[in-house]
């Protein structure tokens, strides 16, 4: 037996074994609740934005007062 | 298609259809779990790396290009996302040089798979990844190559580099290969 064969059953031996064929649940809707939590835009960030944007058209001179504090 | 999937299917994809990407999740599922799970060798962190993974996946979709094989890009963001988990794994445990651990004598053999399991997780993530991959599970370098997205001789280098690593830790805990 070679030197990188003995290794290798070194190894095998003493890590768990990877025989697990599926996962021990359906991880869909883990997926869609991540995906859901990273690209959905709060209500409270919307309300902001539409702040802003009517702010800017009311009062244009605003503008650099609101690119200061936002 | 490579992977006899539909074109359009893969269009719906890139433009984030999300019906169309739970029928790429549910069709590649089981091979890409397979595959994490010869890397982190845990259930539970397969588990989160899947979903990881298919998360990583559907972010960087529009980089997805639908007449190329979709199994293995997937199996490129799967192999990064366990190479992550096995730096946070490491970090998590907590940085131990081999010189810190005291040489004993001969253990006996459940001491032995220990003593092996601690000098093979002592490795550096990026050489354990490729060090279970084609001397544990005995994949073609050219596989592990495709999945981590690197030349075969860089492949064929670390594997060199995690054997004489490994061996070298080995001695010092007293088993010889």
């Amino acid at each position: 037996m070679t030197d990188d064969r003995q290794l290798s059953q070194l190894l095998r031996t003493a890590l768990p074994s990877a025989d697990i064929p599926e996962p021990s649940r359906d991880l869909w809707p883990d997926i869609v609740q991540r995906a859901g939590m990273r690209e959905r835009v709060s209500a409270a960030d919307l309300s902001v934005a539409a702040m802003v944007v009517i702010a800017l058209l009311l009062f244009p001179r605003w503008f650099w007062f609101l690119a200061y504090h936002l | 298609m490579p992977d006899g999937l539909d074109g359009e299917l893969l269009e719906r994809f890139v433009q984030g259809d999300q019906a169309a990407f739970e029928s790429l999740f549910r069709q590649f599922e089981a091979d890409v779990y397979r595959w994490i799970v010869r890397i982190v060798r845990d259930r539970s962190a397969a588990d989160d790396v899947l979903v990881e993974a298919f998360w990583r996946a559907y972010r960087g979709r529009a980089g997805f290009d639908p007449t190329r094989s979709f199994g293995a890009w997937m199996r490129r963001i799967a192999s990064n996302a366990a190479l992550d988990h096995l730096r946070a794994a490491r970090t998590r445990a907590g940085w131990r040089t081999a010189d810190d651990r005291i040489p004993s004598a001969p253990p006996p053999d459940r001491a032995i798979e220990e003593s092996i399991t601690q000098a093979f997780r002592s490795l550096p993530p990026r050489l354990q990844i490729v060090a279970t991959l084609a001397l544990v599970e005995e994949q073609p370098y050219a596989e592990i190559a495709e999945a981590l997205d690197l030349p075969v001789g860089t492949i064929k280098s670390r594997v060199f580099r995690a054997t004489r690593l490994l061996r070298k830790e080995l001695a010092r805990l007293g088993i010889t290969t």
